[in-house]
């Protein structure tokens, strides 16, 4: 497996034309790797995520089997003669991951549920909209995907309630973008509210969290949801 | 016993002159002793020729507690009575400024300028006849010799949208400037020391000065409050800083 990371030119025509539409940008990604093939569907999932840390600091992660070749995009939003991007070697780290372990961690994510107003309605697809419910939804994954989020100390506590673990969500996204259907056919509307989730965790259980890791959590995978990475817990 | 005499000072426009010659009518920074010391004899009802000695031997401070701007005035006037045309002048005057004058000397003297204050005799006018006060001279009497600790005691004068202006500021720091004692160390000179003011020959000594900073409190002070709508601080977050990186493309 490989991790790799790029920081976009914000400055850049090019890049502002990546950044305004997931569509393009998972494009771009996806473009970026020889040997698959548009039609390759049962290929392990490639995961990328956007972290805008700042305005002018906007990274993009790529966790993939492949190692990517990211060319076209420092030509179109990069420093082609004094940047470009880094691959790193994920596969020992991720076999190192041991149960106990605590990270932080960063994960993008599309919090859903499935809802139906009245009875005998088929359930639709829905996002979370208050970061109470974003929260709830990625504390009910946290068991199968193989980790638990830390409880915070109860002297540390700030609030009656909603702090209870060290977890944080910022920087939603509410999107709504046009999507092409099949030829001939309507255009679909697709719209999307995605999230990041800053927070701590321990491992329960390292097999279901390097799939976790390498797969994605949760839906909208095509437009930057998904990804989740770990980093030393300061 | 010595005690303390307040003065507010402040006007649409004030003029202090100390070293003012002939045509060019400049204005200091803060209002004179001379100034001042007129105005109290005004005040008394004394005549322009009487004896000054006890007035002058006040000691003399003043607070800056609203600078305020200094405007330029090119004066084309004629004589009321003949038309003729008056020497062209050029006149400095302080605009939106508000200054806190004290007064030190002995108690019966301050008493009787506090009262006189109340009922003056002329009208008082902050250094030229054509700047009147605005509000209230008087800010009252206080029993104590010093009148710099006096003057760091008072509350700050400044309007009200001067305050406003600075309610991010806890505390404002103020300029005194203090007429220096026979036993202080001699600061700036200024030729401002009150003799007479006998129209046909006004005379002025030289005083020093020492210009001291004091802090008061503002009571506009408003904390700023977090923007509920600005974005939270992003955390950092590296995850490549404990991968190994491949050899570059």
């Amino acid at each position: 497996m490989h991790l790799t990371r790029f920081r976009i030119n914000t400055a850049r025509q090019g890049a502002r034309h990546l950044l305004a539409s997931p569509q393009r940008l998972h494009a771009a990604v996806m473009s970026s790797f020889s040997q698959t093939l548009p039609s390759d569907t049962d290929r392990p999932r490639t995961l990328w995520r956007l972290d805008r840390n700042a305005k002018a600091e906007v990274l993009l992660y790529i966790v993939s089997q492949e190692r990517p070749d990211l060319t076209h995009l420092v030509e179109q939003a990069g420093w082609p003669t004094t940047a470009s991007w880094q691959t790193y070697e994920y596969g020992a780290f991720l076999s190192g991951l041991r149960a106990g372990d605590t990270w932080a961690f960063r994960l993008t994510a599309n919090p859903v549920h499935q809802i139906r107003r009245k009875d005998g309605e088929p359930t639709k697809r829905t996002a979370h909209v208050t970061p109470r419910h974003q929260m709830g939804w990625l504390l009910g994954r946290q068991e199968a995907a193989g980790f638990r989020i830390l409880a915070t100390p109860p002297e540390r506590r700030r609030l009656p309630q909603g702090d209870e673990h060290q977890l944080a969500v910022r920087d939603e996204h509410r999107l709504n973008f046009e999507k092409a259907g099949p030829p001939g056919g309507p255009r679909n509307r697709v719209p999307l509210v995605t999230v990041t989730f800053d927070g701590r965790l321990e491992i329960t259980d390292p097999d279901a969290l390097r799939r976790t890791l390498t797969q994605g959590l949760g839906k909208a995978k095509a437009y930057g949801c998904g990804l989740m990475t770990l980093a030393k817990a300061g | 016993m010595n005690s303390v005499l307040f003065l507010r000072l402040a006007g649409p426009l004030q003029s202090w002159g100390a070293s003012a010659r002939f045509a060019r009518r400049t204005t200091e920074t803060a209002p004179t002793k001379s100034g001042v010391i007129g105005l109290l004899a005004a005040a008394l009802g004394r005549d322009r020729t009487a004896d000054l000695t006890d007035l002058a031997a006040l000691l003399f401070a003043v607070r800056i507690d609203q600078p305020g701007t200094r405007l330029r005035d090119f004066q084309t006037a004629h004589h009321a009575d003949t038309d003729k045309a008056m020497p062209v002048s050029e006149r400095f005057y302080l605009a939106d400024a508000v200054f806190v004058a004290a007064l030190a000397g002995d108690d019966t003297l301050i008493r009787t300028l506090h009262t006189a204050l109340q009922a003056p005799v002329y009208l008082p006018y902050l250094g030229r006849r054509s700047c009147p006060p605005q509000g209230p001279l008087d800010l009252g009497v206080m029993d104590t010799d010093d009148p710099v600790q006096a003057l760091s005691a008072q509350e700050w004068q400044a309007s009200d949208w001067y305050r406003e202006q600075r309610r991010r500021d806890r505390t404002v720091t103020l300029t005194i400037l203090a007429e220096d004692t026979a036993h202080s160390p001699v600061g700036d000179m200024l030729r401002d020391q009150p003799i007479s003011f006998d129209p046909r020959h006004r005379r002025y000594a030289l005083r020093s000065m020492t210009s001291t900073q004091t802090e008061v409190l503002n009571p506009r002070y408003t904390p700023a409050v977090r923007n509920r709508h600005a974005p939270l601080p992003v955390p950092r977050h590296e995850p490549e800083a404990l991968l190994s990186p491949m050899d570059g493309p």
